[in-house]
């Protein structure tokens, strides 16, 4: 990058909100995947004003952009992969609006996932999606990847709360999508194309969610089936019972004996335990769905089924799960937590084919994931430093995913494409699809700014 | 493999490589809270190193701004999903740096103190607290740099507290533990520890009670100060020490609690104080980030002299947690944490910030 050119981002941005210092690139060169580029400065705006100053600036002088917000993304989607700009929103983190009244918050895209629902706590409401990264993760990432979490099966993902937004496009534009109606069919929903667009088609400078009210009571069973058939039925069973569960959640033999190995938890080392919870307005109404779903776990040759009588008790149920992702991080050097998405139906198949994948590639998969919605979280553990392991992680990764279409699934249920998985995108999408995305890519922002080189739409 | 070009570093390898990235340490970092600067953050010192080690990125003055500029509060350390244990590494990585020729220079400055004064801020007059220096005592009382020279208040405090209790003790004319050096890329002064130790062993006291939560931290985890151990000596913090006393004393104020980093984190002490403020104070009330989760004061580490206005914005949001809290008096066992707080304190915060025993000696006082 030019020296003028910093001297004209200095101008828009405030010197204290510029950098091009080592460390900043540093720090600016990856996210929580393995993808590595470093940027050529970074930016953190403090108004949509700066954004659109900066992304026409960027296209009179043709650098990237690539917004970011705390970058715990898995897929490298916030790695700046062709240098350029990195643009941290981060410090753009004000809570603009809550309003219970109307069911909606109005944040800007640096807000924090645990601040909102630290401030939403006490008029009893809360934001659902709950991504594992929620201290972390900021809102604007949320919707960049259309973020998930354990409750995905009952209350949806970002997409479903998205109501509106403000944002700069790839050519310095402001677009208004949405409101803050609770319904509207007015002209094409431009505002869920954007969700989950990773920062390719413009960049969110205001975020109107809906916001929903907390569930005052929770039930909490735990289930261990020897085989694996038996857990996938009983999911399906209960998925079709009639009540959907806040949570249901899978963990493998493969997990559970890495769990043992690491902790006094002392599990049973079986095919599968599921995890899960009900809610409702009263302790009746949360234990009457439980009841539900315990049925379904009994029809199906469980070894054991337990049933939390305590707040205490349902903690003690949760450890096994919560353990999944600081046990496996530390196994192997290196890891790569995917997580795709297949039909409910689907959960047993797609677990017996991991586990042959596992077998066929000699490397080391354990899968927990989000049975409830079809999301399974295969975490592949090797050795960066190992170049035949690496090579065969690599083949391994391109038979899941390739599984996962088979089987009538998605390469990423609520990580998203990024670097990762965009020389994947032509298994999962036909060339209408991603001729159709090219274009509304070359609309929303004609000159390429904005993070180039994701989701597979620049080859 | 690289060659063994950063050995203090090396031993950690495996260590960097495992941090994966996930960021969850920005929820927790002081600094990054203060800074919003992910450079300054945990992971993104932990980026650094790995390029360093991969033979990416020199340890050079380029880096001095990150590297140095982590308060050693170890609560990245705490909630580390892969178990990185970042402020061991970053004081590897300073030692390092120093080996280099490469320094912040208010930590230069601070070992260069401590070779030519036996105090960290050059002082020639220690504060007189007219008590018996060196005589013949059950128990020691070791007051620290910031105690005998910044917080007077809060030392006269302490030693009244230990008069009224009636304890056998006796001052030393006491040095520079000169721990910090450690975590600032330099070493313990072996001449520093040398005077402390025979002073303090010279009283024939069982005991050591400090009233700083590093010294104590020092005493009785370096290699350096391995013989008072060695001797037998008991080593306590002052919190510890007056834990379980019935003191007879009671407030009605509503009280709060700062856990110091150097006593919590890395001690695990968080009941004890606790216990003696409950007694006395049952409107207690926790702040929101507390116990293993507390926010550090922004003192640590070399952070208060180096990096002075970010340092006060760390604790600007400890107040504010204090004001959210609705406490009228903060409480904290830890000089330097009361020197850096009060520093930072706005005059609209209303509420009072002292030791327990500064507490405990005006509600003496009143009675």
């Amino acid at each position: 990058m030019k020296t003028e050119t910093k001297d004209r981002l200095r101008a828009i941005l405030g010197e204290a909100n510029f950098s091009d210092q080592l460390i900043d690139l540093v720090s600016y060169s990856s996210d929580a995947s393995e993808h590595l580029h470093r940027p050529d400065a970074a930016a953190w705006p403090t108004s949509a004003e700066q954004v659109q100053a900066v992304v026409r600036l960027a296209n009179e002088e043709g650098f990237p952009v690539t917004a970011r917000g705390a970058g715990t993304g898995l897929s490298g989607l916030s790695v700046p992969s062709r240098g350029g700009l990195v643009l941290d929103l981060g410090r753009m983190d004000r809570i603009l609006d809550i309003s219970i009244g109307d069911r909606v918050a109005v944040v800007q895209p640096g807000v924090v996932y645990a601040d909102l629902a630290k401030a939403l706590e006490p008029h009893g409401y809360m934001f659902p999606p709950d991504p594992a990264s929620g201290k972390a993760c900021t809102l604007g990432g949320n919707v960049g990847t259309n973020a998930g979490g354990v409750k995905g099966a009952k209350y949806g993902t970002t997409r479903d709360y998205v109501l509106g937004l403000t944002v700069v496009l790839g050519d310095g534009r402001l677009l208004r999508v949405g409101n803050r109606a609770m319904k509207s069919v007015s002209g094409f929903d431009l505002t869920r194309l954007f969700v989950g667009s990773e920062g390719v088609l413009g960049i969110v400078t205001e975020i109107i969610l809906k916001i929903s009210p907390q569930p005052l009571a929770t039930a909490t069973t735990l289930a261990i089936f020897d085989d694996l058939e038996d857990a996938g039925r009983a999911v399906s069973g209960v998925m079709a019972s009639g009540v959907i569960p806040s949570v249901l959640e899978i963990m493998g033999r493969e997990t559970l004996r890495a769990i043992n190995q690491n902790t006094d938890l002392a599990l049973p080392e079986v095919d599968a335990m599921l995890l899960a919870e009900t809610d409702g307005c009263t302790q009746g109404e949360a234990d009457y769905q439980m009841e539900r779903v315990v049925e379904q776990f009994r029809a199906h040759n469980p070894r054991e089924v337990k049933r939390a009588e305590s707040a205490a008790q349902a903690a003690g149920l949760w450890k096994a799960r919560k353990s999944c992702y600081p046990v496996l991080a530390r196994l192997r050097p290196n890891f790569m937590l995917e997580d795709i998405t297949v039909p409910m139906s689907q959960v047993a198949p797609m677990l017996r084919g991991i586990q042959d994948i596992a077998a066929r590639h000699r490397v080391q998969i354990a899968t927990f994931g989000h049975a409830g919605d079809g999301n399974l979280h295969p975490q592949i553990l090797y050795d960066a430093a190992d170049p035949a392991e690496k090579e065969r992680v690599e083949a391994a990764i391109h038979d899941l995913f390739a599984l996962a279409v088979e089987l009538g699934g998605t390469l990423t249920g609520e990580h998203g494409i990024g670097l990762s998985k965009a020389p994947y995108m032509d298994l999962e999408h036909n060339p209408v699809a991603m001729e159709l995305m090219r274009s509304i890519k070359k609309v929303c922002d004609p000159n390429n700014i904005l993070n180039p080189g994701k989701m597979g739409l620049d080859g | 493999m690289m060659t063994d070009q950063h050995p203090l570093l090396e031993k950690f390898r495996d260590q960097i490589q495992r941090c994966s990235r996930c960021g969850f340490c920005q929820a927790h970092c002081p600094v990054f809270g203060g800074t919003q600067r992910p450079a300054l953050n945990a992971r993104g010192k932990m980026l650094l190193l790995k390029e360093v080690l991969e033979g990416r990125l020199e340890l050079g003055q380029e880096l001095v701004e990150s590297l140095f500029q982590c308060t050693s509060c170890a609560s990245c350390a705490a909630n580390c999903p892969s178990g990185v244990d970042v402020p061991a590494i970053i004081k590897a990585a300073r030692k390092e740096m120093v080996g280099l020729g490469t320094c912040h220079p208010a930590f230069s400055g601070m070992d260069q103190v401590l070779d030519e004064s036996d105090n960290i801020y050059a002082e020639d007059e220690p504060g007189d607290f007219d008590r018996q220096r060196g005589g013949r005592a059950e128990v020691v009382y070791f007051m620290g740099c910031v105690g005998q020279y910044r917080e007077e208040e809060a030392t006269e405090a302490a030693l009244d507290l230990l008069d009224h209790l009636e304890v056998d003790y006796t001052l030393i004319d006491e040095v520079c533990c000169s721990g910090v050096l450690e975590d600032v890329g330099f070493a313990i002064k072996p001449r520093l520890a040398r005077a402390n130790m025979e002073r303090i062993l010279a009283t024939g006291a069982k005991t050591l009670v400090t009233g700083c939560p590093y010294c104590y931290r020092t005493f009785g985890k370096q290699e350096a100060y391995a013989p008072l151990r060695e001797a037998g000596l008991e080593i306590t913090h002052l919190s510890q020490f007056l834990a379980g006393r019935d003191l007879g004393l009671h407030s009605d104020l509503k009280v709060t609690y700062h856990d110091p980093c150097d006593l919590g984190r890395h001690c695990g002490i968080y009941d004890e104080p606790r216990r003696t403020i409950q007694a006395v104070a049952p409107d207690f009330v926790e702040l929101a980030d507390n116990r293993q989760d507390a926010l550090c004061c922004g003192a640590g580490g070399g952070v208060r002299g180096a990096y002075a206005k970010n340092s006060l914005v760390m604790a600007r949001r400890r107040l504010a947690q204090v004001e959210e809290s609705g406490a009228q008096v903060l409480l904290t066992e830890c000089n330097s944490c009361v020197h850096n707080l009060a520093n930072a304190k706005l005059r609209a915060q209303k509420f009072k910030i002292m030791t327990t025993p500064q507490f405990l000696m005006e509600l003496i006082e009143e009675s």
